[in-house]
């Protein structure tokens, strides 16, 4: 069941060293990278309807172009950011495989024009963040990296420091300005970030890793995998009440079920599936009944009213109590506020409040109504869906679990 | 005395200079290598990176207290974090947190900490930055005090 495009090397002994990584067939790509022009690779992006794998899902070619079209100095910057509950499958390619990000950053950065990319890889990260950093000394040493590399291009990593909404791509780049990260009003019309006013590709860690498998073997080849609209695979995770969690990459499409069944190895202590929060914790909770028919890709989440996001599933088992769950992922979303929208500072607070009162068993009717009611408040009104994520977290246990926070109402 | 920073992590700095399109972009690394020199930001440290980013101070120190990681406070103690997010909820992470608090409290400082990316070994923390996963209090026993 497991398709191995990303995770190829992960098993290879010392796989986050030169050495090794060459002679298992990394920077092999860059000789089909630099035989074509930059628009010719764009294209072959494009082609593969490789979607960003940092959670939103967007086309990548598309937001590679609107780089490439701009002339002048530009800016690749890497999402590894990865603060999402439930999604830890980034550092697994920035520890296991760091020359296959610094492979695909390469091609990336020929395709856009640019010269110059950061790695913003989130403050806990530091001993992966270290190993990554060897990766790019030797990159430098062999020159696939430096001025006396074929194209040029310099790789920095930026440390962040403990802000969640730092994966945000707007509030990454306030960050990596030197700010407090604060996501920026989103355009009204298609155009690249800025970095200190110059255009800037920012794509998530998965998204450049799998570029060089694309490049060196055709959009085809990639398209081989997944559906039509959800081509190629994912590092899913698995974690919560399952027998081996972990991360095991799959192609787009597989049944939830036997995911979760065949790489999660079941549920564990042979208890009863209850629910699946399936793409980190801001996408909305599915019962098992529903997980039934999941499929992993982007449309058919989309059609159980929950989303892919991040692939990143959480498992609860038959004696997870939803009030104690939503209560954790609430205090969460109160703790990761960054505070610049009134109705996601106030109300994470106030909804976190409120679960207090579920939990502790004097909760009332109008707490129940005030609870649905902020969640709506915090819907669309803000700068970024961090609120609205909120949102759906809280109507999603609502509408499938409303009964057990009814057993809470004194 | 007054901040500086060491010769090592002024080399540091020369490097990070080079790699920067506008100054202001170093605050970040700048707050993090005064961290590791003194084991916390102390302020002139921080009036200190406000000279070398030519600005003014209220800019650095409205960075440094939005970022969880940035202490400005000393502490004499190891510090424990422990994850007390979902997958390590469901997994026993307040069993895990209360064992810390019954028996290492005085020794160590102990902090719960939001998702730190390792569900797969939950439940998990980490000691001065070092994550260790798939805990149980025997696991906890054997580390701190081989530590």
């Amino acid at each position: 069941m497991q398709t191995k495009i990303v995770s190829k090397n992960f098993e290879i002994p010392l796989s986050h060293t030169i050495d090794v990584a060459l002679k298992n067939g990394r920077y092999s790509s860059l000789e089909a990278t630099f035989s074509k022009k930059p628009q010719e690779i764009i294209d072959i992006i494009k082609q593969s309807n490789l979607r960003g794998k940092g959670g939103g899902g967007a086309p990548a070619g598309g937001k590679w172009q609107l780089a490439s079209d701009y002339e002048g100095t530009k800016y690749l910057v890497v999402n590894a950011d990865e603060s999402e509950p439930g999604t830890f499958k980034d550092r697994r390619i920035l520890s296991l495989d760091p020359h296959l990000l610094i492979e695909g950053i390469i091609a990336t950065c020929y395709a856009i024009g640019s010269h110059t990319s950061y790695i913003y890889v989130r403050g806990e990260y530091e001993e992966f963040s270290d190993i990554t950093q060897s990766a790019i000394d030797e990159a430098y040493e062999k020159n696939f990296l430096g001025s006396n590399a074929k194209y040029r291009v310099d790789i920095t990593i930026h440390r962040g420091a403990g802000a969640y909404i730092c994966g945000e791509k707007s509030a990454l780049l306030e960050s990596l300005e030197g700010k407090r990260g604060h996501p920026r009003l989103k355009p009204k019309s298609p155009e690249p970030e800025f970095y200190f006013g110059e255009p800037t590709l920012v794509n998530n860690v998965e998204t450049i890793a799998s570029v060089p498998f694309i490049i060196k073997n055709g959009a085809d080849a990639y398209r081989a995998y997944g559906t039509e609209q959800s081509p190629g695979t994912l590092l899913f995770a698995i974690s919560g009440n399952v027998n081996t969690p972990g991360v095991y990459e799959a192609e787009f499409g597989v049944s939830m079920m036997e995911y979760i069944n065949k790489l999660g190895g079941g549920v564990k202590n042979g208890k009863k599936l209850k629910a699946v929060i399936p793409g980190g914790a801001s996408t909305p909770i599915i019962p098992a009944d529903m997980v039934e028919s999941a499929r992993l890709d982007y449309e058919s989440l989309r059609g159980l009213g929950s989303s892919l996001g991040t692939g990143g599933m959480i498992v609860l088992d038959e004696d997870a109590s939803m009030v104690k769950a939503l209560k954790n992922l609430l205090r969460f979303y109160h703790h990761e506020s960054c505070g610049q929208c009134t109705p996601c500072r106030e109300g994470t607070s106030w909804v976190d409040k409120i679960m207090n009162k579920f939990v502790e068993k004097r909760a009332t009717k109008e707490d129940l109504q005030i609870l649905k009611s902020v969640s709506k408040t915090m819907n669309g009104k803000t700068i970024c869906v961090f609120a609205p994520a909120a949102s759906g977290v809280i109507d999603g246990f609502l509408k499938h679990f409303e009964s057990e926070f009814l057993e809470c109402i004194k | 005395m007054s901040f500086s920073y060491n010769i090592q992590n002024r080399s540091k700095i020369e490097l990070l200079e080079k790699r920067y399109p506008d100054k202001r972009a170093l605050i970040l690394p700048l707050l993090w290598l005064a961290q590791k020199q003194e084991s916390y930001i102390r302020e002139d440290a921080m009036q200190y990176i406000s000279e070398i980013v030519e600005l003014p101070y209220m800019n650095i120190y409205s960075v440094a207290t939005f970022y969880t990681m940035f202490r400005l406070e000393k502490t004499n103690k190891r510090i424990i974090e422990v994850c007390r997010t979902l997958s390590c909820e469901l997994n026993g992470s307040e069993e895990i947190k209360k064992h810390l608090d019954d028996n290492y409290s005085e020794d160590f400082e102990i902090l719960e900490v939001e998702c730190m990316g390792a569900c797969s070994g939950a439940p998990m923390c980490t000691l001065d930055g070092k994550y260790i996963e798939n805990l149980t209090p025997q696991m906890i026993d054997e580390v701190l005090n081989a530590n």
